[in-house]
Protein backbone atom coordinates (compact mmCIF):
# COMPACT_ATOMS: atom_id res chain seq x y z
CA UNK A 1 0.00 0.00 0.00
CA UNK A 2 2.76 2.38 0.99
CA UNK A 3 4.65 1.49 -2.19
CA UNK A 4 1.53 2.09 -4.29
CA UNK A 5 0.94 5.48 -2.62
CA UNK A 6 4.56 6.51 -3.15
CA UNK A 7 4.44 5.41 -6.78
CA UNK A 8 1.17 7.26 -7.44
CA UNK A 9 2.54 10.42 -5.80
CA UNK A 10 5.70 10.18 -7.90
CA UNK A 11 3.70 9.71 -11.12
CA UNK A 12 1.41 12.64 -10.26
CA UNK A 13 4.27 15.06 -9.70
CA UNK A 14 6.12 13.74 -12.73
CA UNK A 15 3.27 14.61 -15.12
CA UNK A 16 2.32 17.82 -13.29
CA UNK A 17 4.38 20.17 -15.56
CA UNK A 18 2.88 18.55 -18.66
CA UNK A 19 -0.60 18.74 -17.18
CA UNK A 20 -0.13 22.43 -16.32
CA UNK A 21 1.16 23.15 -19.82
CA UNK A 22 -1.85 21.60 -21.57
CA UNK A 23 -4.46 22.66 -19.03
CA UNK A 24 -3.47 26.32 -19.34
CA UNK A 25 -3.24 26.01 -23.14
CA UNK A 26 -6.73 24.53 -23.51
CA UNK A 27 -8.17 26.92 -20.94
CA UNK A 28 -6.64 29.97 -22.63
CA UNK A 29 -4.76 30.85 -19.45
CA UNK A 30 -1.23 30.65 -20.80
CA UNK A 31 -1.13 34.41 -20.22
CA UNK A 32 -2.46 35.08 -16.73
CA UNK A 33 -4.16 38.45 -17.01
CA UNK A 34 -4.55 40.44 -13.81
CA UNK A 35 -5.89 43.97 -13.69
CA UNK A 36 -2.59 45.81 -13.85
CA UNK A 37 -0.20 43.23 -15.22
CA UNK A 38 -0.08 39.87 -16.91
CA UNK A 39 2.33 36.95 -16.78
CA UNK A 40 3.18 34.51 -19.53
CA UNK A 41 2.97 31.28 -17.57
CA UNK A 42 3.98 29.13 -20.55
CA UNK A 43 7.30 30.90 -21.00
CA UNK A 44 8.25 30.38 -17.36
CA UNK A 45 6.99 26.79 -17.31
CA UNK A 46 8.85 25.78 -20.48
CA UNK A 47 12.03 27.64 -19.54
CA UNK A 48 12.23 26.18 -16.05
CA UNK A 49 11.49 22.56 -16.94
CA UNK A 50 13.65 22.40 -20.06
CA UNK A 51 16.47 23.96 -18.06
CA UNK A 52 16.16 21.89 -14.90
CA UNK A 53 14.50 18.59 -15.79
CA UNK A 54 13.85 18.20 -19.54
CA UNK A 55 12.69 14.59 -19.08
CA UNK A 56 9.38 15.93 -17.77
CA UNK A 57 8.57 18.18 -20.70
CA UNK A 58 9.21 16.78 -24.18
CA UNK A 59 9.77 19.16 -27.08
CA UNK A 60 6.94 17.47 -28.99
CA UNK A 61 4.51 18.30 -26.18
CA UNK A 62 5.72 21.90 -26.12
CA UNK A 63 5.06 22.10 -29.87
CA UNK A 64 1.55 20.65 -29.44
CA UNK A 65 0.73 22.96 -26.53
CA UNK A 66 1.77 25.89 -28.73
CA UNK A 67 -0.59 24.71 -31.47
CA UNK A 68 -3.46 24.44 -28.96
CA UNK A 69 -2.66 27.94 -27.74
CA UNK A 70 -2.71 29.26 -31.31
CA UNK A 71 -6.13 27.77 -31.98
CA UNK A 72 -7.60 28.96 -28.68
CA UNK A 73 -6.32 32.51 -29.19
CA UNK A 74 -7.17 32.52 -32.89
CA UNK A 75 -3.63 33.05 -34.15
CA UNK A 76 -2.23 31.36 -37.27
CA UNK A 77 -0.99 27.84 -36.48
CA UNK A 78 2.68 27.70 -35.45
CA UNK A 79 3.22 31.14 -33.91
CA UNK A 80 3.07 30.16 -30.24
CA UNK A 81 4.78 26.83 -30.98
CA UNK A 82 7.71 28.67 -32.50
CA UNK A 83 8.11 31.14 -29.63
CA UNK A 84 7.81 28.34 -27.02
CA UNK A 85 10.39 26.25 -28.88
CA UNK A 86 12.72 29.25 -29.00
CA UNK A 87 12.39 29.56 -25.22
CA UNK A 88 13.07 25.80 -24.95
CA UNK A 89 16.10 26.15 -27.22
CA UNK A 90 17.56 28.97 -25.14
CA UNK A 91 16.95 26.95 -21.97
CA UNK A 92 18.65 23.89 -23.50
CA UNK A 93 21.64 26.04 -24.47
CA UNK A 94 21.92 27.52 -20.97
CA UNK A 95 21.69 23.99 -19.53
CA UNK A 96 24.62 22.88 -21.67
CA UNK A 97 26.88 25.82 -20.79
CA UNK A 98 26.16 26.17 -17.05
CA UNK A 99 27.26 24.01 -14.17
CA UNK A 100 25.89 25.66 -11.03
CA UNK A 101 22.15 25.83 -10.43
CA UNK A 102 21.16 29.11 -8.79
CA UNK A 103 18.11 31.28 -9.01
CA UNK A 104 20.22 34.29 -10.02
CA UNK A 105 21.84 32.41 -12.93
CA UNK A 106 18.47 31.20 -14.16
CA UNK A 107 16.86 34.58 -13.75
CA UNK A 108 19.55 36.49 -15.64
CA UNK A 109 19.67 33.95 -18.46
CA UNK A 110 15.88 34.18 -18.73
CA UNK A 111 16.20 37.78 -20.03
CA UNK A 112 17.76 36.96 -23.43
CA UNK A 113 15.40 33.99 -23.79
CA UNK A 114 12.41 36.26 -23.21
CA UNK A 115 13.74 38.91 -25.62
CA UNK A 116 14.45 36.45 -28.43
CA UNK A 117 11.11 34.63 -27.98
CA UNK A 118 9.17 37.91 -28.05
CA UNK A 119 11.14 39.08 -31.08
CA UNK A 120 10.20 35.88 -32.92
CA UNK A 121 6.59 36.39 -31.77
CA UNK A 122 6.48 39.98 -33.12
CA UNK A 123 8.03 38.99 -36.43
CA UNK A 124 5.71 36.05 -37.04
CA UNK A 125 2.64 38.10 -36.08
CA UNK A 126 3.59 40.97 -38.36
CA UNK A 127 4.30 38.52 -41.21
CA UNK A 128 0.76 37.18 -40.87
CA UNK A 129 -0.79 40.70 -40.65
CA UNK A 130 -2.02 40.47 -37.07
CA UNK A 131 -2.28 43.65 -35.01
CA UNK A 132 -1.07 43.43 -31.46
CA UNK A 133 -0.84 45.77 -28.51
CA UNK A 134 2.92 46.28 -28.24
CA UNK A 135 2.70 48.10 -24.92
CA UNK A 136 0.79 45.17 -23.47
CA UNK A 137 3.47 42.76 -24.69
CA UNK A 138 6.21 44.90 -23.15
CA UNK A 139 4.30 45.02 -19.87
CA UNK A 140 3.73 41.27 -20.06
CA UNK A 141 7.43 40.55 -20.64
CA UNK A 142 8.42 42.75 -17.72
CA UNK A 143 5.93 41.08 -15.36
CA UNK A 144 6.97 37.62 -16.59
CA UNK A 145 10.58 38.48 -15.77
CA UNK A 146 9.69 39.91 -12.34
CA UNK A 147 7.53 36.96 -11.33
CA UNK A 148 9.99 34.33 -12.54
CA UNK A 149 11.57 33.75 -9.08
CA UNK A 150 8.18 33.12 -7.49
CA UNK A 151 7.31 30.37 -9.94
CA UNK A 152 10.92 29.14 -9.85
CA UNK A 153 10.50 28.44 -6.14
CA UNK A 154 7.16 26.70 -6.71
CA UNK A 155 8.57 24.50 -9.48
CA UNK A 156 11.69 23.78 -7.39
CA UNK A 157 9.46 22.28 -4.69
CA UNK A 158 7.81 20.02 -7.31
CA UNK A 159 11.21 19.05 -8.70
CA UNK A 160 12.46 18.22 -5.21
CA UNK A 161 9.50 15.89 -4.72
CA UNK A 162 10.10 14.23 -8.11
CA UNK A 163 13.78 13.71 -7.34
CA UNK A 164 13.10 12.38 -3.86
CA UNK B 1 38.99 31.92 -19.21
CA UNK B 2 38.49 32.56 -22.91
CA UNK B 3 35.47 30.98 -24.59
CA UNK B 4 36.37 29.52 -27.94
CA UNK B 5 34.05 29.73 -30.93
CA UNK B 6 34.16 25.92 -31.22
CA UNK B 7 32.74 25.57 -27.69
CA UNK B 8 29.77 27.82 -28.53
CA UNK B 9 29.14 25.83 -31.71
CA UNK B 10 29.23 22.55 -29.81
CA UNK B 11 26.82 23.94 -27.17
CA UNK B 12 24.37 25.17 -29.83
CA UNK B 13 24.55 21.86 -31.70
CA UNK B 14 24.01 19.98 -28.48
CA UNK B 15 21.00 22.15 -27.55
CA UNK B 16 19.23 22.28 -30.90
CA UNK B 17 20.21 19.15 -32.83
CA UNK B 18 20.74 16.44 -30.23
CA UNK B 19 17.73 14.55 -28.93
CA UNK B 20 17.76 14.44 -25.13
CA UNK B 21 16.67 11.57 -22.91
CA UNK B 22 13.00 10.70 -23.47
CA UNK B 23 12.86 13.24 -26.34
CA UNK B 24 11.44 11.93 -29.62
CA UNK B 25 12.16 15.02 -31.73
CA UNK B 26 15.09 17.43 -31.86
CA UNK B 27 14.35 21.11 -31.30
CA UNK B 28 15.59 22.03 -34.76
CA UNK B 29 13.07 19.75 -36.51
CA UNK B 30 10.16 21.16 -34.51
CA UNK B 31 11.25 24.77 -35.07
CA UNK B 32 11.39 24.11 -38.83
CA UNK B 33 7.94 22.47 -38.62
CA UNK B 34 6.53 25.53 -36.81
CA UNK B 35 7.94 27.91 -39.44
CA UNK B 36 6.48 25.69 -42.16
CA UNK B 37 3.07 25.81 -40.46
CA UNK B 38 3.17 29.62 -40.29
CA UNK B 39 3.91 29.83 -44.01
CA UNK B 40 1.24 27.23 -44.83
CA UNK B 41 -1.28 29.47 -43.08
CA UNK B 42 -1.05 31.90 -45.98
CA UNK B 43 -2.06 29.20 -48.51
CA UNK B 44 -5.81 28.74 -48.82
CA UNK B 45 -6.32 25.44 -50.62
CA UNK B 46 -9.26 23.12 -50.01
CA UNK B 47 -7.39 20.16 -48.43
CA UNK B 48 -5.43 22.54 -46.18
CA UNK B 49 -8.61 24.35 -45.18
CA UNK B 50 -10.24 21.00 -44.32
CA UNK B 51 -7.22 20.00 -42.27
CA UNK B 52 -7.21 23.34 -40.43
CA UNK B 53 -10.97 23.15 -39.78
CA UNK B 54 -10.60 19.61 -38.42
CA UNK B 55 -7.73 20.56 -36.10
CA UNK B 56 -9.56 23.65 -34.85
CA UNK B 57 -12.85 21.83 -34.31
CA UNK B 58 -11.07 19.13 -32.29
CA UNK B 59 -9.19 21.63 -30.15
CA UNK B 60 -12.33 23.73 -29.54
CA UNK B 61 -14.19 20.63 -28.30
CA UNK B 62 -11.22 19.75 -26.09
CA UNK B 63 -11.04 23.29 -24.76
CA UNK B 64 -14.76 23.17 -24.00
CA UNK B 65 -14.27 20.09 -21.83
CA UNK B 66 -11.14 21.40 -20.10
CA UNK B 67 -12.70 24.78 -19.31
CA UNK B 68 -15.79 23.21 -17.69
CA UNK B 69 -14.47 23.37 -14.07
CA UNK B 70 -13.40 27.03 -14.32
CA UNK B 71 -16.68 27.92 -16.06
CA UNK B 72 -18.65 26.20 -13.30
CA UNK B 73 -16.76 28.09 -10.60
CA UNK B 74 -17.22 31.46 -12.33
CA UNK B 75 -20.94 30.87 -12.95
CA UNK B 76 -21.35 29.83 -9.30
CA UNK B 77 -19.69 33.02 -8.06
CA UNK B 78 -21.82 35.06 -10.48
CA UNK B 79 -24.93 33.30 -9.19
CA UNK B 80 -24.03 34.16 -5.59
CA UNK B 81 -23.24 37.80 -6.38
CA UNK B 82 -26.49 38.13 -8.33
CA UNK B 83 -28.40 36.91 -5.30
CA UNK B 84 -26.67 39.34 -2.99
CA UNK B 85 -27.50 42.23 -5.32
CA UNK B 86 -31.11 41.17 -5.82
CA UNK B 87 -32.79 44.07 -4.00
CA UNK B 88 -30.59 46.74 -5.59
CA UNK B 89 -31.22 45.29 -9.04
CA UNK B 90 -34.95 45.15 -8.37
CA UNK B 91 -35.05 48.87 -7.56
CA UNK B 92 -32.97 49.69 -10.63
CA UNK B 93 -35.21 47.61 -12.89
CA UNK B 94 -38.32 49.24 -11.44
CA UNK B 95 -36.97 52.68 -12.36
CA UNK B 96 -35.93 51.49 -15.82
CA UNK B 97 -39.36 49.95 -16.34
CA UNK B 98 -41.05 53.25 -15.56
CA UNK B 99 -38.77 55.08 -17.99
CA UNK B 100 -39.36 52.46 -20.70
CA UNK B 101 -43.13 52.72 -20.30
CA UNK B 102 -42.82 56.44 -20.98
CA UNK B 103 -40.70 55.75 -24.06
CA UNK B 104 -42.94 53.06 -25.57
CA UNK B 105 -45.47 55.47 -26.96
CA UNK B 106 -42.69 57.49 -28.58
CA UNK B 107 -40.92 54.44 -30.06
CA UNK B 108 -44.11 52.99 -31.59
CA UNK B 109 -44.57 56.15 -33.55
CA UNK B 110 -40.90 56.23 -34.59
CA UNK B 111 -40.98 52.58 -35.71
CA UNK B 112 -43.97 53.24 -37.94
CA UNK B 113 -42.34 56.31 -39.37
CA UNK B 114 -39.06 54.42 -39.91
CA UNK B 115 -40.67 51.53 -41.81
CA UNK B 116 -42.54 54.01 -44.01
CA UNK B 117 -39.34 55.88 -44.76
CA UNK B 118 -37.49 52.65 -45.55
CA UNK B 119 -40.20 51.66 -47.98
CA UNK B 120 -39.85 55.05 -49.52
CA UNK B 121 -36.14 54.53 -50.25
CA UNK B 122 -36.85 50.90 -51.32
CA UNK B 123 -34.44 49.43 -48.85
CA UNK B 124 -34.93 45.78 -47.95
CA UNK B 125 -36.04 45.37 -44.35
CA UNK B 126 -34.13 42.41 -42.93
CA UNK B 127 -36.22 39.34 -42.35
CA UNK B 128 -35.99 37.25 -39.19
CA UNK B 129 -35.82 34.14 -41.40
CA UNK B 130 -32.21 34.99 -42.20
CA UNK B 131 -31.18 34.82 -38.58
CA UNK B 132 -29.74 31.68 -37.04
CA UNK B 133 -29.06 31.31 -33.31
CA UNK B 134 -25.96 29.81 -31.77
CA UNK B 135 -24.54 29.10 -28.35
CA UNK B 136 -21.24 30.64 -27.22
CA UNK B 137 -18.88 27.73 -26.54
CA UNK B 138 -15.88 29.76 -25.43
CA UNK B 139 -15.31 33.44 -24.92
CA UNK B 140 -11.74 34.65 -25.04
CA UNK B 141 -11.49 38.19 -23.71
CA UNK B 142 -7.79 38.79 -23.55
CA UNK B 143 -5.60 41.73 -24.58
CA UNK B 144 -4.45 39.55 -27.50
CA UNK B 145 -7.85 38.66 -28.84
CA UNK B 146 -11.48 39.38 -28.03
CA UNK B 147 -13.54 36.68 -29.65
CA UNK B 148 -16.19 34.02 -29.14
CA UNK B 149 -16.32 30.50 -30.46
CA UNK B 150 -19.89 29.59 -31.40
CA UNK B 151 -21.24 26.08 -31.94
CA UNK B 152 -22.29 26.38 -35.59
CA UNK B 153 -20.22 26.57 -38.74
CA UNK B 154 -20.39 25.35 -42.31
CA UNK B 155 -23.15 22.95 -41.23
CA UNK B 156 -25.51 25.98 -40.84
CA UNK B 157 -24.23 27.81 -43.93
CA UNK B 158 -22.16 30.30 -41.97
CA UNK B 159 -19.62 32.25 -44.02
CA UNK B 160 -16.86 34.69 -43.19
CA UNK B 161 -17.92 38.30 -42.62
CA UNK B 162 -21.50 37.69 -41.41
CA UNK B 163 -22.82 40.03 -38.75
CA UNK B 164 -23.31 38.62 -35.24
CA UNK B 165 -25.94 40.07 -32.93
CA UNK B 166 -26.74 39.84 -29.26
CA UNK B 167 -30.51 40.22 -29.39
CA UNK B 168 -30.73 43.18 -31.76
CA UNK B 169 -27.35 44.67 -30.92
CA UNK B 170 -24.33 44.29 -33.18
CA UNK B 171 -21.41 42.64 -31.36
CA UNK B 172 -19.08 41.35 -34.07
CA UNK B 173 -18.58 39.36 -37.24
CA UNK B 174 -17.63 35.82 -38.20
CA UNK B 175 -13.98 35.42 -39.15
CA UNK B 176 -12.94 31.77 -39.00
CA UNK B 177 -15.55 29.24 -40.08
CA UNK B 178 -14.98 25.52 -39.43
CA UNK B 179 -17.35 22.54 -39.85
CA UNK B 180 -19.05 22.79 -36.47
CA UNK B 181 -17.63 25.95 -34.96
CA UNK B 182 -16.97 29.55 -35.89
CA UNK B 183 -14.84 32.30 -34.39
CA UNK B 184 -16.62 35.62 -33.89
CA UNK B 185 -14.35 38.67 -33.88
CA UNK B 186 -15.90 41.07 -31.37
CA UNK B 187 -16.12 44.83 -31.90
CA UNK B 188 -13.74 45.30 -28.97
CA UNK B 189 -10.93 43.37 -30.69
CA UNK B 190 -7.83 45.21 -31.86
CA UNK B 191 -8.37 43.97 -35.43
CA UNK B 192 -12.04 45.04 -35.60
CA UNK B 193 -12.95 48.05 -37.78
CA UNK B 194 -16.68 48.67 -38.35
CA UNK B 195 -18.23 51.53 -40.40
CA UNK B 196 -20.73 53.29 -38.14
CA UNK B 197 -22.93 56.34 -37.97
CA UNK B 198 -23.67 58.45 -34.89
CA UNK B 199 -27.21 59.61 -34.23
CA UNK B 200 -28.54 62.31 -34.09
CA UNK B 201 -25.45 64.07 -35.48
CA UNK B 202 -25.32 61.75 -38.53
CA UNK B 203 -21.51 61.73 -38.63
CA UNK B 204 -19.96 58.69 -40.27
CA UNK B 205 -16.86 57.08 -38.74
CA UNK B 206 -15.05 53.81 -38.08
CA UNK B 207 -15.55 51.96 -34.81
CA UNK B 208 -12.15 50.65 -33.84
CA UNK B 209 -11.52 48.02 -31.14
CA UNK B 210 -8.74 48.34 -28.55
CA UNK B 211 -8.62 45.00 -26.74
CA UNK B 212 -9.40 45.43 -23.06
CA UNK B 213 -10.36 49.10 -23.39
CA UNK B 214 -13.61 50.44 -24.86
CA UNK B 215 -13.79 50.76 -28.68
CA UNK B 216 -13.45 54.29 -30.06
CA UNK B 217 -14.70 56.26 -33.05
CA UNK B 218 -12.00 57.06 -35.58
CA UNK B 219 -11.84 59.02 -38.86
CA UNK B 220 -14.57 61.42 -37.77
CA UNK B 221 -14.79 64.73 -39.69
CA UNK B 222 -12.91 67.58 -37.98
CA UNK B 223 -16.11 69.49 -37.26
CA UNK B 224 -18.22 66.69 -35.90
CA UNK B 225 -21.11 67.03 -33.47
CA UNK B 226 -20.85 63.72 -31.62
CA UNK B 227 -21.72 64.20 -27.97
CA UNK B 228 -22.13 62.15 -24.83
CA UNK B 229 -25.08 59.80 -25.12
CA UNK B 230 -25.29 59.79 -28.94
CA UNK B 231 -26.36 56.39 -30.25
CA UNK B 232 -24.00 54.50 -32.55
CA UNK B 233 -25.38 52.31 -35.35
CA UNK B 234 -23.83 50.36 -38.22
CA UNK B 235 -23.82 52.66 -41.22
CA UNK B 236 -24.02 49.95 -43.90
CA UNK B 237 -21.32 51.76 -45.87
CA UNK B 238 -19.15 49.52 -48.05
CA UNK B 239 -22.11 47.14 -48.15
CA UNK B 240 -20.64 44.72 -45.61
CA UNK B 241 -23.21 45.01 -42.83
CA UNK B 242 -26.87 45.98 -42.76
CA UNK B 243 -27.44 49.62 -41.79
CA UNK B 244 -29.08 50.73 -38.54
CA UNK B 245 -28.05 47.93 -36.19
CA UNK B 246 -27.53 49.42 -32.73
CA UNK B 247 -24.03 49.07 -31.26
CA UNK B 248 -23.65 51.43 -28.32
CA UNK B 249 -23.58 54.91 -26.87
CA UNK B 250 -20.92 57.60 -27.29
CA UNK B 251 -18.90 58.68 -24.27
CA UNK B 252 -16.53 61.62 -24.77
CA UNK B 253 -13.36 61.48 -22.65
CA UNK B 254 -10.41 63.85 -23.27
CA UNK B 255 -11.53 64.46 -26.87
CA UNK B 256 -11.55 60.71 -27.51
CA UNK B 257 -14.98 59.33 -28.36
CA UNK B 258 -15.36 55.98 -26.68
CA UNK B 259 -18.33 53.73 -27.30
CA UNK B 260 -20.12 52.08 -24.40
CA UNK B 261 -21.54 48.91 -25.96
CA UNK B 262 -25.21 48.09 -25.46
CA UNK B 263 -24.30 44.43 -24.91
CA UNK B 264 -22.13 43.29 -22.03
CA UNK B 265 -19.72 41.03 -23.94
CA UNK B 266 -18.85 39.06 -20.80
CA UNK B 267 -22.44 38.01 -20.28
CA UNK B 268 -23.47 36.75 -23.71
CA UNK B 269 -24.58 33.09 -23.90
CA UNK B 270 -26.52 33.00 -27.18
CA UNK B 271 -25.95 35.02 -30.33
CA UNK B 272 -27.79 35.50 -33.61
CA UNK B 273 -25.96 35.31 -36.91
CA UNK B 274 -27.42 37.12 -39.90
CA UNK B 275 -27.08 34.70 -42.82
CA UNK B 276 -27.56 37.49 -45.31
CA UNK B 277 -23.90 37.98 -46.11
CA UNK B 278 -23.79 41.26 -47.97
CA UNK B 279 -20.07 41.05 -48.69
CA UNK B 280 -20.45 37.77 -50.59
CA UNK B 281 -22.99 39.22 -53.02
Amino acid sequence: MAFFYKNAKFRFFEILPLFMLFFTAFNGNSTLDFNFFSINLHYILVYYWVLRHPQNLGYGFIFLAGLVNDVVFGFPLGINSLSLLVIAGMAAYVRVVTVRITLTNDWISFVPALLVANFVYFISLSLTNHSIDYFFLFQNSLATFIFYPLLWMFFSVILKIIKS
Amino acid sequence: METRRDDVGIAIRSAFLTKGTKQKFSLFVLIVLSILLIFLETYKTKPLNYFRALVKDTIYRGALVVSTPSKTISSLSKYISEHTNLYRNYKKLQNENNELKDDISKSDFLELENSQLRKLIEEQVSSSKNIVSARVMMDKQSPYLNSYIINIGNNKKIKNGMEVLDGKNFIGRTVDVNFFSTRVLLVSDLNSKIPVVAEPSGNHSILSGHGVNMPTLEYLPKKHNVQNGDKIYTSGRAGIFSPGIPIGEAKVENNIIKVLLFSDLDQVTFVNVNLENKSSK
